[in-house]
């Protein structure tokens, strides 16, 4: 069963793949990283890039969030699966992590916009998200 | 055991404490104020708070693990400190799902070590947890993402009475639709429970809690229950704060008399 280093290597392996992290959105910590950070450095990165994910899984728009009062269990949260960011020469694809305890965490992969097949590593993140917390 | 180390003695702050260890690659306990940093080879492997639920509380109370899984890993891993080993082994728990929980637990508990950084209390060296090793942190990690998580806070609602006094919702005050975790933490505020007790009452960690609730007294919607409320902070004295488990309070400072004689 992967760990969060062997699942990060595992994204690293995917072709294009510049860097990937695994982020706490809430508190915008990097649990672990491997390869290159956008911008030279993991942790601004995780910061920003927990601030985007947050205000996405919390978005009454974009996510059918609950209402107050509602008592959805920890690992039914959040609604949105993943969220893509692209540039001219990249794709950020940053996938929500369902955990059955307290978590708020994201994978984080950095992909190259040449070399990388954004419909496959969307795929492949799906299966290490799960495989990370489920086996 | 590693060697007798006595330069951590010569510093004011948990932080600097933690960093003068870190630098002789000391393996052990240090207690500080609000908890203990255990530490191997110079590197934080775990840390407990009374203030945040620990790994079984997290793994357990949510469901992830059985009590009695979690209880038969504790009973058989306990004394080879290889607890974490044996939920995964056992199948209870995935390596990752692990990893995730205890970093989760560790940051949640280094962070109010750290945020009332006074002088550490004792070292112990040598001692092991008895969860045993799942990961490492680097003591310079620990101590900057606990100084981020605090100023993360301020940026949100700069009121710290906030985090441990008992807290209200404001009356009158109508949440429309409102993100599920901060939703789920509103219901929890009583006018008679702290930060700490809500998080424990929904097993989560206190400083994902923490956000929460400085969020929802930015938008009006919580704050300091006014008939409860102390004095605020003064610099010399932190407040007192109620923990809802006496006996886990109790068994600790038993337990540490124990190990001190």
């Amino acid at each position: 069963m992967p760990g969060i280093d062997e699942s990060l290597l595992e994204a690293m392996r995917l072709p294009g793949a510049r860097g990937a992290s695994l982020v706490d959105w809430i508190s915008g910590l990097a649990l672990g990283a491997v390869g290159d950070a956008p911008g030279g450095d993991w942790e601004a990165t995780a910061a920003e890039t927990a601030e985007l994910g947050r205000h996405v899984a919390e978005s009454g728009s974009l996510a059918a969030a609950g209402t107050a009062g509602d008592t959805l269990e920890p690992g039914k949260e959040p609604p949105v699966e993943d969220l893509i960011a692209t540039t001219g020469d990249a794709y950020h694809l940053l996938r929500f992590v369902s955990t059955p305890f307290d978590s708020t965490v994201f994978l984080h992969l950095w992909l190259d916009r040449n070399d990388g097949n954004l419909a496959l590593a969307r795929i492949r993140l799906a299966e290490m998200a799960d495989r990370l917390v489920l086996g | 055991m590693t060697r007798v180390t006595t330069t951590w003695t010569a510093h004011e702050t948990t932080a600097d404490a933690l960093g003068a260890l870190a630098r002789e690659g000391a393996t052990g306990a240090l207690s500080g104020e609000r908890g203990i940093v255990y530490l191997k080879a110079g590197r934080v492997v775990h840390v407990e708070s009374a203030f945040t639920p620990d790994l079984g509380a997290l793994l357990t109370r949510s469901g992830a693990v059985p009590p009695d899984g979690w209880w038969e890993a504790v009973d058989r891993g306990g004394t080879q400190h290889r607890v974490g080993h044996r939920l995964v082994d056992g199948g209870s728990l995935a390596a990752g799902a692990l990893e995730v929980c205890h970093l989760g637990a560790l940051f949640d508990a280094a962070y109010f070590v750290l945020a009332h950084d006074t002088r550490a209390q004792r070292f112990r060296p040598g001692a092991v947890h008895w969860l045993g090793a799942v990961r490492s942190v680097p003591v310079d990690v620990v101590v900057r993402e606990s100084g981020r998580r605090r100023a993360l806070l301020d940026r949100i609602w700069p009121d710290s009475a906030i985090d441990t006094l008992p807290l209200t919702r404001v009356p009158g005050a109508g949440a429309d639709v409102l993100p599920v975790r901060r939703g789920r933490t509103l219901t929890q505020v009583d006018g008679v429970r702290t930060a700490a007790e809500i998080a424990s009452a929904l097993a989560c960690r206190t400083y994902h809690t923490l956000v929460e609730l400085r969020r929802l007294a930015a938008d009006g919607l919580v704050r300091v229950a006014p008939a409860a409320a102390p004095p605020p902070r003064s610099g010399a004295e932190p407040p007192a704060v109620v923990w809802d488990d006496p006996d886990t309070a109790l068994l600790r400072r038993l337990r540490d008399a124990l190990e001190a004689l």
